[in-house]
């Protein structure tokens, strides 16, 4: 083990204690530095990943793991526009509430503060490293990052850019802190500092969600990946049904919030099929429908379609397909959810008014889209904000974790001169 | 203790979780191919595998463990690993 933790953390220490509070003008000037030398070096960056890639590459890895590894200009955009969102987002999320009038006369109300020490733990992607370096602190928090040992080298460079943009905006180095040392050693040992971490923010596969989950006694705001269900009822306009499906997957096949599996009513699951290969056909993108065995009779001739296997509930596609599996009706639906849905997000197709709301009522999960695409599960596009990721757990947040998420409070009493005494109620 | 067994086990058994399938591990063929029509794993996801298994098996496993080797089935992992765990005891 190279890296030491000892030292990574005490470095993160100090530099929480010099963070200046959320609000601060530094950070709107940090946003605007961070898009700043990140386009500076993005021709380093570019030359770091086309390393990295090529030695992934030489390992044999395919071609859509590559292109998850990969960086282009497009990157570059994409992250420009997120300091831009953040920065604008940060006045109103950082202000002050306004309170209220306790029965005794205190003024009571509530001042944003950081979190504290972030650790983000997480798989490829190097985009992931810019979104952990901005949106964390920029609340005033203070992160570690850890990214998959196959981008090191971007992460490298990323961090250099990352590094510039504090001192630039005149907040503390180390402020954020890129790990690359591929040890696991050093993973273990982070995880065991609940003492100097305050949150870990796992992204990834669910075995290294799974890991940080049970091996750490740091609080975890995770998402445990997107196995997500549309309910469609016999109520249903079934040519809007078709239309919610494929926009919940296709456009983005490997989202945590796409959908995977359609739970079609009996007496509209055959109908559904074949509205659904022509909204697939008429798509002109290439995908698959997967068919559950007692519906092959209702797929329109020449469609190519797959078998949906029994051991498919519970899947996570990441690929451009949708598995559809009639079911008896809204009861089967909830009970399906509940074995093999992941908490992440569940919609419901419906006009029947009483059908919605029993969904509602009865299905649990981080977000329930009501006749819409699953994908509009998402901060930016819910009017929240920029998202860092979208939490599967119960506590703290759920569903976008978004600029709010990062901030904790203190309670401020306003008392002037208000005392308690001993002879009041509580 | 690093067994064909209890390695064949903890290799299943996060096999199953990282391809998202709620089936029971030992019902997973040894031959089974590691990206098929049941399982779907790729080398992204090996950081939690690798410190679950280290942490399982009590074993240190390499950090090039998989590089340089072709993995098509179950068996293949199994056996990169109980290979590494001869290396490191």
């Amino acid at each position: 083990m190279v890296t030491d933790v000892e030292h990574l953390l005490a470095v993160a220490g100090r530099a929480r204690e010099q963070m200046p509070p959320p609000g601060d003008a530094r950070y709107e000037q940090y946003c605007v530095a961070l898009a700043d030398r990140l386009t500076e070096a993005w021709p380093t960056v570019l030359t770091a990943n086309a390393a990295d890639v090529g030695r992934a590459a030489a390992t044999g890895m395919g071609p859509a793991l590559l292109d998850r590894l990969s960086l282009g200009d497009q990157h570059l955009r994409a992250l420009l526009g997120l300091a831009e969102r953040t920065r604008t987002a940060l006045p109103a999320v950082t202000a002050p509430a306004a309170g209220h009038r306790a029965g005794n006369g205190t003024l009571v109300r509530r001042v944003p503060k950081p979190v504290g020490v972030a650790l983000m733990i997480y798989e490829a992607r190097p985009t992931v490293t810019v979104e952990g370096a901005l949106l964390p602190v920029a609340t005033g928090n203070v992160v570690v990052l850890r990214g998959g040992s196959e981008i090191a080298g971007t992460n490298q460079a990323l961090g250099d850019a990352v590094d510039k943009a504090l001192a630039d905006a005149g907040l503390p180095a180390g402020a954020a802190q890129i790990v690359t040392d591929p040890d696991r050693k050093v993973v273990r040992a982070l995880l065991r500092r609940h003492d100097a971490v305050d949150v870990l923010i796992p992204r990834g596969s669910p075995t290294l969600i799974d890991y940080c989950r049970t091996s750490s006694t740091i609080p975890v705001i995770a998402s445990g990946g997107g196995v997500n269900h549309l309910y469609v009822d016999r109520s249903a306009d079934l040519d809007l049904a078709a239309r919610i499906a494929l926009d919940s997957k296709l456009a983005e096949p490997t989202a945590c919030n796409t959908l995977e599996l359609v739970l079609a009513h009996a007496e509209v699951a055959g109908e559904l099929v074949g509205r659904l290969v022509d909204a697939g056909d008429g798509s002109g993108e290439p995908w698959l429908l997967r068919v559950d065995p007692r519906l092959n009779a209702s797929v329109p001739a020449g469609a190519a379609v797959a078998e949906l296997a029994g051991t498919d509930d519970g899947r996570e596609f990441l690929e451009r397909s949708v598995g559809v599996r009639p079911i008896a009706g809204l009861d089967d639906a909830v009970q399906h959810i509940r074995r093999f849905g992941s908490g992440h997000t569940e919609g419901v197709v419906a006009a029947d008014q009483g059908v919605v709301d029993a969904f509602v009522s009865r299905v649990d999960a981080a977000a329930l889209v009501v006749n819409g695409s699953l994908r509009l599960h998402d901060g930016p596009t819910m009017g929240l904000g920029p998202e860092l990721s979208i939490s599967t757990g119960r506590l703290h947040v759920r569903g976008p974790v978004d600029l709010s998420a990062l901030l904790t409070y203190s309670w401020v009493i306003d008392a002037a001169g208000t005392l308690r005494g001993g002879s009041e109620p509580a | 203790m690093t067994d064909h067994k209890r390695v064949n086990g903890a290799v299943k058994r996060l096999l199953v979780r990282e391809s998202r399938l709620s089936i029971d591990p030992d019902t997973v063929p040894d031959d089974e191919p590691l990206d098929g029509e049941l399982l779907r794993v790729n080398s992204l996801g090996f950081l939690g595998m690798l410190v679950r298994l280290e942490d399982e098996l009590d074993v240190t496993l390499d950090d090039d463990i998989f590089a340089g080797r072709v993995f098509t089935t179950v068996a293949d992992v199994v056996d990169a690993v109980l290979d590494a765990a001869k290396e490191t005891t």
